[in-house]
């Protein structure tokens, strides 16, 4: 008997939403209704039962929403009414229509249902949420992703405002009385985090959803679970981890994710924002390094902590603003779609615990990320010629800040997608010059790059695996990141050539990797060195929400020795 | 200048009077919001959302919630409020209410040059004396149904309209009185399931006798409805989970592997063996038959293997319904299936199956003796379901609160009347200006009945007078009756509040009043001053 084996996805903060929101944007524009030309094999199209569940609401139509749980900001949900909007239970609010009529419809329904003592009852109708246009024209209908300009980059203030796919009801929860904040960050500390998760109102109906996740599955896997590390979501994310692991002990792939800008803390300057962000990160890794699977760390930015430049990584063929939330959380997402994408194939034997199992060995459980997107494979190159031209190290940038996993003992797993079988290399009367080459024998995208990274990687072991299907970077995906040298299937024109300005590029390939080595001890030593100069006793908003000093000297004797996994260098 | 500018420039501050005007503008400006909902006649309101979310409320809690209070003094009260949620789960609405008025009141006085610190002395002396009179008034009840359903009558029709409260109540005092089992004792109200089902076209809520699950068989061929059966509620995984990452899994061959996982399964299918077993061993030859209800997971080869032998399994259960199990139907929560007798098996009359839409509900009904209840709401759309539950809730609590203090106190704002008249006549016995506070203190307290009176359409001065006037003359209690404006007797209309939701009003608003009282520099420092 073959089930499904189910995947439950957990967004913790702001951030986690907007990486979130991108991730489930791109499943459902991969989604396949029917496939006139049959390019692609059904076994290399992703099983979407995994993440998504099958329903029913009211109008007795069916849904298909994703199986995932997030928890963010009162505020950050902007036009989006709590319970989705697939299941009713709201008023339809845009500007156009006017809602009167609904509104005194449902008030003569609660007044002969008797809710009221009196018979009667006030309405207070708030102004209605300001709508993105994006947002405006999918409620109309009038979508229109090929020509029009909704500059998302710019005027997005939420996530809620590029999110195209559609939740359960029972997705969302938000933290009633903490209300996001466009300069400060509200919910700060660790501390404050885990104190949030423990109180009953948020607890009892946050455990009970899980529960009802976990009801409908019949082979539940594991959890993948998103969070913002700068701030007090990071308490909840871990105690959820713990509770997690208590109650259903299946494999989890964490994680963390750091803004892309230096995030500001309610009556902290510059220095006592810096110390609180290192005792979350200190304080996190210490709970995902004895609770997680695996664990990676997630940036666009090239170093964290002590941080005032917040210099980007720098993706060949991409420009994207380095402080942009919409911009930078695609190229996470898309790091996120492509790295999971191997064990959600369908009818693959691959499975999220041996995906974590097989990069994080004896305990050495932070990995490093890296992708390329675009891939600079020009147009008409076959696989086998840009490897053999690519400089082995610029294949890939790092995705993991202050991570360098270098080029030997790295064990690594990677996914490559959007490249088809026939651009893998020339049929054998063609094929001159690359017959002479080891690769010529490899059959497929995976096999090759596996040898790839055999011959350039010394004493390293590769997993690849790979699908035709690219990634979809039409709108919402930020389009416009993509500079103008690659053509709008992805791939890299000629030296000369650039794209039309009208053309917009609608798919790409890409290659993401999770990698381990003994060097991702550096990062783990960055963090302790950051630890000396933090006074705990001056963070004032730590001794607020009770951090005690035992804590936090646990945590870091924990990091010591968790360091201590990552020092043996001759083990691969 | 605040001795703060001089360590911090950029320091916000205000003084002395400026300080104290602050906190009062703000607990006046929260009680104004919160006046029309106090009492029967108050209004219920519907909130719609700026994204469209519906929310039906009276409860002045939930409004403060909703508000999303900035104002550090308006928040220290609504914090009061929800504290008073918390203790007694009434008379949110009452606390701002009275600290506003309290705060209204003192300010009067403090205008004519009295010292806060004077006031506060004499809102001691005053609470004290009111205290004492609520002591005497309080009337002993005798827990029985009759006074219960006075009780939470009364907590209810203050939060929805008379005809549903009436039905609300006596499906309360039911599961009370079913949980407590003659026992004088206040019940565990986590044994009290609450359970909402949305339904186009019904609305009911009624009391059932066992329990409801929101899930249900995950198995086609499951029964849909068993009578006669036996309860094994267990805490046992029955799924295969890969154990490739825990232990090392190490094989050699491909034969090997399939080894280890066949004698991974075995653990499992054993488990399973068990229970089918016990199942033979009561059921068979009988009319009986058999439920599992299990904390943990069941995967579909062990639902398949019970199925087969018509034993109705539900996997993942509430960890709370482990307990309310137990007690609604007997029986222990298994956690291993290692030494299974008939004795831990619990009994129901008849279990059956209840689909909606997506939602499937699983009925345990007809028990032998049940400690723990359910109480099924059914609504049209979920923003009168939540209504209805939070006014379930409140009753309920005023129910356990009547049980656990053995004494009510009589309503309608007669205590608020005698306290005032009580502490008219204290005011006396006080030295010196403290006089002053306690008189404030008495006239706050009038808040109550005139607040009441307002909001079902009379003359506040008016009925003030008149109930005054009546209670100096009569030895016993005097409210308002809010149907006619006129004095009434609230222990002949049946009228009465609980003893604890008072105390802790006093108790509460007193302090906070006192503390922002004496409040004489308010300032806003730090790194993120936030100007403007």
């Amino acid at each position: 008997m073959n089930h499904t084996r189910e995947i439950l996805t957990f967004q913790f903060g702001t951030y986690a939403n907007y990486v979130g929101a991108h991730f489930w944007n791109q499943q459902e524009a991969n989604f396949v209704y029917d496939d006139p030309a049959n390019e692609v094999a059904v076994e290399q199209y992703p099983n979407n039962d995994i993440l998504y569940r099958e329903g029913r609401n009211e109008q007795k139509q069916t849904t298909y929403t994703p199986r995932l749980l997030s928890v963010d900001l009162a505020g950050t949900l902007a036009h989006l009414p709590i319970v989705g909007e697939l299941y009713g239970n709201y008023v339809q609010r845009a500007d156009e229509a006017p809602t009167d009529d609904i509104v005194e419809k449902l008030k003569e329904g609660a007044e002969q249902n008797k809710l009221s003592t009196s018979g009667q009852l006030d309405v207070l109708q708030q102004p209605t949420a300001p709508m993105s246009e994006y947002q405006r024209d999918l409620l109309k209908g009038t979508l229109n992703t090929q020509d029009k300009d909704y500059k998302l980059a710019e005027s997005c203030n939420s996530w809620a405002d590029y999110l195209y796919a559609r939740y359960h009801p029972r997705t969302f929860s938000m933290l009633q009385g903490i209300t996001r904040k466009s300069d400060v960050q509200s919910l700060a500390t660790h501390g404050a985090g885990v104190e949030m998760w423990h109180s009953t109102a948020f607890n009892e109906d946050f455990c009970d959803r899980i529960r009802q996740y976990a009801e409908e599955c019949d082979a539940l896997q594991g959890f993948q679970l998103l969070f913002d590390i700068d701030d007090g979501f990071s308490g909840m994310a871990s105690k959820c981890l713990e509770h997690l692991n208590d109650e259903y002990t299946r494999a989890s792939y964490v994680l963390p994710l750091h803004y892309p800008q230096n995030i500001s803390y309610a009556q902290a300057d510059m220095r006592t924002a810096h110390s609180i962000r290192v005792v979350n990160s200190v304080l996190s890794y210490y709970h995902l390094s004895e609770q997680a699977s695996m664990f990676t760390p997630l940036s666009t930015l090239e170093t964290i902590w002590r941080n005032s430049s917040l210099k980007s990584r720098n993706l060949t063929g991409l420009q994207f603003q380095a402080n942009n939330l919409y911009q930078t959380s695609a190229v996470l997402a898309a790091y996120l779609d492509t790295v999971t994408l191997g064990f959600r194939l369908r009818e693959t034997s691959e499975s999220l615990m041996r995906f974590c199992d097989r990069v994080s060995p004896s305990g050495r459980k932070l990995t490093a990320a890296s992708l390329a997107l675009p891939l600079g494979m020009q147009q008409q190159q076959d696989l086998i010629d840009y490897l053999n031209v690519a400089d082995s190290n610029a294949l890939l940038t790092q995705l993991t800040p202050g991570c360098e996993p270098g080029s030997s003992y790295v064990l690594q797993s990677l996914v490559a997608r959007g490249i088809p079988d026939s651009r893998l290399k020339r049929p054998l009367e063609q094929a001159a010059k690359q017959v002479q080459m080891a690769a010529y024998k490899c059959d497929s995208v995976s096999h090759m790059l596996q040898l790839y990274y055999q011959c350039n990687y010394h004493s390293s072991q590769t997993h690849a695996s790979s699908t035709p299907l690219p990634l979809k970077t039409h709108l919402p995906f930020p389009y416009e990141i993509f500079n103008s040298s690659f053509a709008s299937n992805g791939f890299k024109l000629l030296d000369d050539e650039h794209r039309s300005v009208e053309q917009r590029v609608a798919s790409a390939p890409a290659l993401a990797a999770v990698q381990n080595s003994s060097k991702l001890g550096n990062h783990l030593d960055a963090l302790h060195g950051q630890t000396h100069r933090i006074q705990l006793a001056k963070l004032q908003s730590y001794s607020q929400s009770g951090l005690e000093r035992d804590e936090y000297e646990t945590a870091l004797e924990q990091l010591l020795e968790f360091r201590d996994n990552y020092a043996d260098a001759h083990y691969l | 200048m605040a001795s703060i500018s001089l360590l911090n420039p950029k320091a916000e501050f205000a003084r002395a009077a400026q300080a104290l005007a602050i906190n009062i503008s703000a607990a006046k400006g929260l009680q104004d919001v919160m006046r029309t909902n106090l009492g029967p006649k108050g209004t219920v309101k519907m909130l719609v959302s700026g994204a469209g979310d519906i929310k039906i409320t009276k409860d002045g809690n939930v409004l403060l919630h909703d508000m999303q209070i900035q104002h550090p003094t308006a928040s220290m009260i609504a914090r009061a409020s929800t504290a008073q949620d918390d203790c007694t789960g009434d008379g949110t609405t009452t606390t701002v209410m009275l600290i506003g008025e309290l705060l209204k009141q003192a300010d009067i006085y403090l205008s004519e040059g009295l010292h806060p610190r004077i006031m506060t002395e004499g809102f001691e002396k005053a609470r004290d004396k009111a205290l004492e009179v609520l002591e005497k008034i309080k009337v002993p009840v005798e827990i029985n149904k009759k006074n219960l359903m006075e009780i939470a009558n009364t907590s209810l029709k203050t939060k929805v309209h008379p005809s549903l409260a009436d039905l609300l109540t006596e499906v309360c005092v039911d599961a009370v009185l079913t949980i407590a089992n003659d026992s004088q004792k206040p019940v565990d109200l986590h044994m009290v399931e609450l359970m909402e089902m949305q339904h186009k076209t019904d609305t009911d809520t009624q009391l059932v006798r066992g329990l409801v699950m929101d899930h249900g068989a995950r198995h086609p061929d499951m029964p849909k409805r068993l009578e006669n059966a036996y309860i094994l509620t267990a805490n046992v995984s029955l799924e295969y989970e890969k154990a490739e990452v825990n232990s090392g899994f190490f094989y050699k061959t491909a034969t090997e592997r399939e080894q280890f996982v066949r004698a991974e399964r075995d653990f499992i299918d054993q488990r399973v063996k068990k229970v089918i077993e016990l199942k033979r061993a009561v059921c068979d030859g009988t009319d009986k038959t058999f439920v599992l209800i299990n904390q943990k997971g069941i995967d579909p080869i062990s639902l398949d293997a019970l199925a087969k032998e018509g034993i109705l399994a539900l996997r993942r259960a509430k960890r709370r319904n482990m307990e309310r199990l137990a007690l609604a139907c007997g029986g222990t929560a298994m956690n291993s299936f290692d030494d299974l007798q008939e004795e831990h098996l619990g009994y129901a009359g008849v279990v059956y199956e209840h689909v909606l839409g997506e939602n499937k509900y699983t009925f345990v009904e007809d028990c032998k003796n049940p400690l723990s209840v359910t109480i099924l709401i059914k609504g049209p759309n979920k923003h009168t379901i939540t209504q209805i539950k939070d006014a379930i809730r409140d009753g309920l609590r005023a129910i356990n609160n009547t049980i656990a203090d053995k004494c009510l106190v009589p309503g309608a704002g007669a205590f608020e009347v005698r306290a005032h008249n009580e502490l008219v006549k204290f005011k006396e016995s006080v030295k010196g200006k403290a006089q002053l506070a306690v008189q404030a203190f008495a006239d706050a307290l009038l808040v109550i009945p005139k607040t009441l009176a307002i909001n079902s359409g009379y003359d506040a001065q008016d009925t003030i007078v008149k109930l005054t006037v009546e209670d100096r003359l009569s030895p016993e209690l005097v409210g308002l009756d809010l149907g006619t404006g006129e004095p009434m007797k609230p222990t002949d209309l049946g009228v009465y509040d609980n003893y604890i939701v008072k105390k802790q009003i006093l108790n509460s608003c007193s302090i906070i009043a006192s503390n922002l009282l004496l409040v004489d520099e308010v300032m806003r420092a730090g790194m993120t001053s936030l100007k403007g």
